[in-house]
């Protein structure tokens, strides 16, 4: 007759534990999603943070030709096709200001086309 | 006849500066050493970029965007079909005259460029990263020859 009680009250209390569970401990384990729009000879937004620790998922958008993000000291090298969309996932692992720079050569002013990463506590 | 002596020379003087024959070992000597100690400065600034196998391969990439046009993919004027037409001529990269420039000298001439020469600047055009990657690569360019020929010359 135990036994028979055990499965339901089980289950309703995986259920619970999920369902009052704080939203922060959920957050410090989901990828922080961030999207940027690279365009002849910009990237918007220009600044983005992020925190030390917590994956990043970096997601970058095409408006014209062909680009790429690379931030040398993270190891982190993202190119995407013209128009097209790529993605890639990095856990920053030391503070500071990191400037990454397009690492697909798009023309004239490629060279002064950066974005900041503000790698925060 | 003291100004007929001048205005001789003067022209004497308009006409080797406007010759497109190879400079003498005289002009080539003079200029290496102007270019060398007085107007190319930077002299200390020090490459921030490690030498490592990435590096060299970043350098070559960022020289393929356009610098291969006129020195070539060995950046030793391979496949470049105007070279014996230009001056001053354009000197291979692997040469002594260019060689013994520091690695500040060297970034300040992809920087800003060689004028009169056709060198040009390509600051804003390349990252600084890319253009410390690029001296990197010209210390280690590949034996003349071995890269073929630009693309851009193939068809």
């Amino acid at each position: 007759m135990k036994k028979k009680w055990m499965l339901p009250v089980l289950f309703a209390g995986i259920v619970a534990a999920l369902a009052f569970s704080s939203p922060a401990v959920w957050a410090q384990t989901a990828p922080q999603r961030i999207e940027v729009t690279a365009k002849r000879f910009a990237f918007s937004p220009s600044e983005i943070t992020v925190k030390k620790g917590q994956p990043v998922v970096l997601v970058l958008k095409s408006e014209d030709v062909a680009h790429g993000i690379r931030f040398r000291e993270l190891d982190v090298n993202l190119k995407v096709k013209a128009g097209g969309s790529a993605e890639v996932e990095f856990t920053p692992e030391k503070t500071g200001d990191f400037v990454g720079h397009c690492s697909v050569f798009c023309g004239a002013h490629h060279g002064s086309m950066a974005i900041r990463l503000h790698v925060v506590e | 006849m003291r100004r007929a002596l001048i205005m001789t020379t003067a022209m004497l003087l308009v006409g080797i500066g406007c010759k497109a024959t190879p400079p003498g070992k005289l002009e080539t000597g003079t200029m290496t050493f102007i270019k060398h100690h007085l107007t190319i400065g930077n002299k200390k600034e020090k490459n921030p970029l490690p030498d490592t196998p990435e590096t060299r391969a970043d350098g070559k990439e960022a020289f393929g965007h356009y610098c291969v046009a006129c020195h070539g993919m060995d950046g030793q004027n391979t496949g470049v079909p105007f070279v014996g037409n230009m001056s001053p001529p354009v000197p291979s990269l692997a040469s002594k005259s260019v060689q013994s420039y520091t690695d500040g000298q060297l970034k300040r001439i992809l920087d800003y460029g060689i004028k009169p020469s056709g060198m040009p600047g390509s600051k804003g055009t390349l990252s600084d990263d890319e253009l410390w990657s690029i001296v990197i690569y010209l210390r280690h360019l590949p034996p003349r020859g071995s890269q073929g020929v630009p693309e851009m010359y193939t068809h």
